[in-house]
């Protein structure tokens, strides 16, 4: 079990300043603590928007096996990515600050599982995300922008993210975050017709899909033959409720590998993701991959 | 049979040649296994023409065709400029591979030039799109990537329908800089009367506002050289003819020293400085008058530009003030106090910014916190429907005002005020009437309403449930303000759990 959190301490103190919008920052860090000035009583709510790690404690942050990935390991461990735009933070996620030996401090922000289906394939073992720094991602299903903030972190300045999303409420909300990451691409339109926005994407070497569509196989197969280069990879993140809420959910995933193995999208891994209360699974995977 | 390719980019429209397609016949296979090595594909396509876009309008214009599947002019120029021409009643020995069919049938009615988009043109577009960059001399490498940026954003914003005047960051820096100039304004005026006391000391009691001190500082110069003369002008300045007298009696029996004229100089042109600055401060002051009317019209009508201003740069932005509750609204700027009664379990206070509007300072002690949380409440509805309505008008928030002075009658007297189901009816009457009176009313503009309708009935539900426990509450007067602090408590927990 998680051990009882302090107040927000000394690391994450600039947070409260610019999350002022998300009144609820503030108020979680002491509301609760009404009990016994700055300790917080035990019986947690479930869903927490950091990853678990305290604010002031000492961490210490070590590269994952995955490129561009770091874990902060202290009392509890965190997924971390470093912050492309210092200073600036998504949804009132938790930052943690390392000092270097040269004095200059990095700044890293915490990615939590719980939110992103990505970090959660990640926590769960993932043999290979394809998502490194420097490279290209097609991103379908963008929503506010959360994991694609964090993915445009890990591909840093080299690489970039075309972000597609469909509704406009979300689409707002991308398009702030795109404003203040150069490297996020932010495209408002319908994954279903990718010729309608082939002005504006490049080659990418791996696609990301995420739509919670019942024709997302078909999606993705039309996105690949047009954007995705040969030998490049893919994610598919499948909620068996979505597909067909009716038949057993190994049943679905078994369908949905089988419709994109028939469109040269070959599956390397499948993950099965029960952490939340849907049943989610993870395909990961390769595209036109040459015949050894 | 030649076979040509269009391919479109953000920096321009591109015209290849395929020429090895006799050897490779129309055989998928063999053009994947060439897309992969750059010279190999140089031989199987080569570029024709390219066609720069001009501008930025220019470029969305053209993605705005090309996505609907339309032809525009240019695009119909470029191709016939550096196609070969079709000849009438002839069939032409080439064709034009083009990524989808429509956009294909569009450009062969319009121009006879026959278009295919089979799967063979979509392998030799992946490699024209592959090594795009290398295949244009002038593009720079990452001038693509800009291009694409840039595209993709005002593709979208057109999209999301940004409207560059609802921007609300604009009112959370005018209200900054507001206080700003607030206090340096006060601080050069106080410098320059004690600088100009030193000349005249006796003005300073004469004339109290800082302004006006400014200004007849400015008249008078050098209080030696004041005479009958300068009357007039101080009278113009100080609207009252015996203040100017005394002006000019004070100046004759004055105790001050004598300035050199290179000092007065000095003190005049700070003067002036001072002034411009409080002109300054009213243009910015009516700036952020015409600012809110346009981004938050209803919070204006309902509580006053100031306070309204205040309240969205506090949270951050408007559609911040419309996520948070109307609770968070009601102490929003008081957080300091409410922090330091939750840990010591003492009573949170009832009110922040909110305070500061007129509708507080007119309830009797007893209704302060009534008032302060039914006036929230209204705030919310109000930053709600500025945040997320298409269209922009007051009705709402002169009618949610009403209904806020209708309350306080009610805890004056015991009028009892409308029902809010009642009022926004009326609200919603009085729009379809303005529109039907202009005749500009069109099918989508009615489902709108419609929406909007079920949106306020939604919220009205919720609010006439809210007014029943409220009305209530009065009943009972047993309403302690513990009680509204421990409901508040009970409030931010579930929005906790929300977020």
């Amino acid at each position: 079990m998680k051990p009882p959190q302090r107040g927000r301490g000394g690391g994450v103190r600039g947070g409260r300043g610019l999350a002022r919008g998300g009144e609820g920052s503030a108020v979680r860090g002491s509301g609760r603590g009404g009990e016994s000035g700055r300790g917080r009583g035990p019986g947690r709510v479930k869903s927490e928007s950091d990853g678990g790690i305290k604010g002031g404690s000492k961490v210490l942050v070590t590269p994952h096996r995955h490129a561009g990935v770091f874990v902060a390991k202290s009392k509890s461990d965190a997924l971390v990515t470093k912050n492309l735009v210092p200073g600036e933070i998504i949804y009132n996620e938790k930052r943690i600050f390392v000092q270097n030996e040269d004095r200059s401090t990095v700044e890293y922000r915490v990615w939590n599982p719980h939110r992103s289906k990505l970090a959660d394939a990640i926590t769960t073992g993932v043999d290979n995300i394809w998502i490194k720094p420097g490279v290209k991602v097609l991103y379908l299903g963008a929503s506010s922008g959360y994991t694609v903030s964090h993915v445009s972190d890990i591909v840093g300045p080299e690489g970039c993210v075309y972000a597609v999303e469909h509704s406009d409420i979300c689409g707002k909300v991308l398009m702030n975050m795109a404003e203040k990451r150069t490297n996020v691409i932010p495209i408002i339109e319908d994954a279903r017709h990718p010729a309608k926005y082939r002005m504006l994407v490049g080659m990418v070497d791996i696609i990301f899909s995420d739509v919670n569509h019942p024709e997302q196989a078909k999606i993705l197969s039309l996105n690949a033959s047009y954007f995705l280069k040969s030998g490049g990879h893919f994610m598919i993140s499948i909620k068996a409720n979505s597909i067909d809420s009716t038949i057993a959910a190994e049943t679905v995933y078994q369908m949905e590998v089988e419709k994109l193995q028939m469109e040269e999208l070959r599956p390397t891994e499948i993950l099965h993701l029960d952490s939340g209360e849907e049943k989610h699974a993870c395909v990961f995977g390769g595209y036109r991959l040459p015949r050894k | 049979m030649k076979i040509y390719l269009l391919s479109e980019s953000p920096s321009g429209y591109g015209l290849f040649e395929g020429h090895g397609s006799d050897e490779i016949g129309q055989n998928t296979e063999a053009v994947r296994s060439s897309v992969s090595d750059l010279t190999r594909f140089g031989r199987v396509v080569q570029l024709t023409a390219f066609h720069p876009f001009q501008s930025a309008l220019d470029a969305l214009n053209q993605i705005n065709a090309v996505s609907e599947g339309y032809m525009s002019d240019e695009l119909r120029s470029f191709l016939e400029l550096n196609l070969p021409k079709v000849k009438e009643g002839k069939k032409p020995k080439f064709s034009l591979g083009v990524s989808e069919p429509k956009i294909g049938s569009c450009i062969f009615e319009a121009t006879k030039i026959p278009c295919q988009s089979n799967e063979f043109v979509h392998e030799l577009l992946r490699g024209v799109r592959q090594h795009f960059d290398r295949f244009i001399k002038d593009l720079k490498p990452g001038d693509l990537e800009k291009a694409q940026l840039g595209l993709a954003h005002s593709y979208s914003r057109a999209k999301v329908k940004f409207n560059v005047n609802r921007v609300d960051n604009m009112v959370i820096q005018a209200i900054f800089m507001l206080d700003t100039l607030d206090k340096d304004i006060n601080s050069f005026a106080m410098r320059v009367r004690e600088w100009y006391s030193w000349h005249f000391p006796e003005l300073v009691k004469i004339v109290n506002d800082n302004y006006l001190y400014a200004k007849v500082s400015k008249i008078i110069v050098d209080k030696s050289k004041l005479s009958e003369e300068h009357i007039p002008m101080l009278t113009e300045a100080l609207s009252d003819e015996d203040k100017a007298r005394e002006v000019v009696e004070a100046g004759k029996a004055s105790m001050g020293q004598d300035l050199s004229p290179v000092d007065l100089i000095n003190v005049q042109t700070f003067a002036q400085r001072v002034m411009d600055l409080a002109d300054y401060r009213k243009k910015l002051y009516d700036y952020l008058v015409t600012k809110m009317s346009d981004i938050a019209p209803n919070l204006a009508a309902l509580i006053g530009e100031m306070v309204g201003a205040r309240l969205i740069s506090h949270a951050g932005s408007l559609t911040n003030l419309a996520k948070c509750p109307s609770s968070t609204l009601q102490i929003l700027g008081a957080e300091k106090a409410l922090f330091r009664a939750l840990k010591t379990r003492g009573n949170t206070p009832k009110y922040g910014l909110i305070f500061h509007s007129s509708f507080i300072g007119r309830a009797s002690a007893k209704n302060k916190g009534r008032i302060a949380r039914f006036l929230a409440n209204k705030c919310s509805i109000a930053s709600r429907i500025d945040c997320f309505a298409d269209n922009s008008t007051t009705a709402f928030g002169e009618k949610l005002r009403e209904q806020v002075e209708e309350r306080l009658d009610f805890y004056d007297k015991g009028v009892a005020p409308r029902k809010n189901v009642d009022v926004m009816k009326e609200v919603l009457e009085n729009l379809e009437k303005k529109d039907e009176g202009e005749k500009t009313v069109n099918a989508s503009e009615k489902k709108k309403k419609r929406k909007t309708e079920e949106k306020e009935e939604e919220k009205e539900e919720e609010k006439s449930k809210k007014k029943k426990k409220k009305s209530k509450a009065v009943e009972r007067e047993e309403l302690t303000a513990t009680d509204n602090g421990h409901s508040k408590k009970k409030k931010k927990t579930k929005s906790q759990d929300d977020e």
